[in-house]
């Protein structure tokens, strides 16, 4: 008979806390959507320079594979930039297969689109000093199972 | 209008000026200084559409980029 009251007290103090639970829920959930959506305006604001950047043709090979190729300017070697913002550099054999990686980008957090093209404008202007501070990889630990997005904007 | 693209974490700022206003010249002329003072390269678009890296300011070229110095990965 005592525990009656506390009981209903309980359900009711149960109920407030779920109510409030649903609200705190809700309210990550928008935050989280509003993120994503300044996120995705990011990446599209960076895809959308890199390809103001591009050649005709290296346009045409970014929208169509999801990387372009670039022509050192030191060397004449060639890279091919692949969509990521980092172990995305690879230099091209004469044979057209990869030979090694070169992990090198823009210090601060950019988009993948800034990244691309800090990249680009470092092989084709001052290649060597680029790879001067570059770190080599094989190619086989290159990340190419990330999500792209390609879609010109 | 001449424009000033700074990448940022935003994707970039882009700050526009008109390059027969000597004021805004002036600001822009400032930017690019602390910009590459602080270890920003600069590059513009030639006429053929290549980059070119540029040390000094420009106030007639169309679009100067502006990125942060690159590091190792």
């Amino acid at each position: 008979m005592i525990a009656l009251p506390y009981l209903r007290s309980l359900c009711i103090a149960a109920r407030q806390f779920g109510a409030h639970l649903v609200e705190w829920i809700h309210k990550v959930q928008g935050a989280r959507e509003r993120y994503q959506a300044r996120f995705d305006t990011r990446q599209a604001r960076g895809l959308k320079l890199l390809r103001e950047w591009l050649s005709p043709e290296q346009r045409t090979e970014f929208d169509a594979k999801g990387y372009f190729d670039v022509v050192g300017c030191d060397s004449g070697k060639r890279y091919r930039i692949h969509h990521g913002a980092t172990t995305n550099v690879h230099e091209i054999g004469d044979n057209g297969l990869p030979l090694v990686g070169w992990c090198f980008l823009p210090e601060g957090p950019l988009v993948a689109g800034d990244v691309m093209l800090a990249q680009k404008i470092a092989l084709e202007t001052y290649e060597y000093s680029a790879l001067a501070v570059a770190n080599r990889f094989p190619t086989e630990f290159s990340r190419r199972d990330l999500p792209l997005n390609f879609a010109p904007t | 209008m001449a424009t000033q693209i700074v990448m940022d974490h935003t994707g970039d700022t882009r700050h526009h000026f008109d390059a027969n206003d000597r004021e805004a010249v002036a600001r822009a002329e400032e930017r690019f200084r602390k910009l590459t003072g602080a270890g920003f390269t600069a590059a513009v678009r030639t006429a053929t559409g290549d980059a070119a890296l540029t040390r000094s300011f420009d106030p007639t070229a169309e679009e100067t980029l502006f990125f942060p110095r690159l590091i190792g990965g």
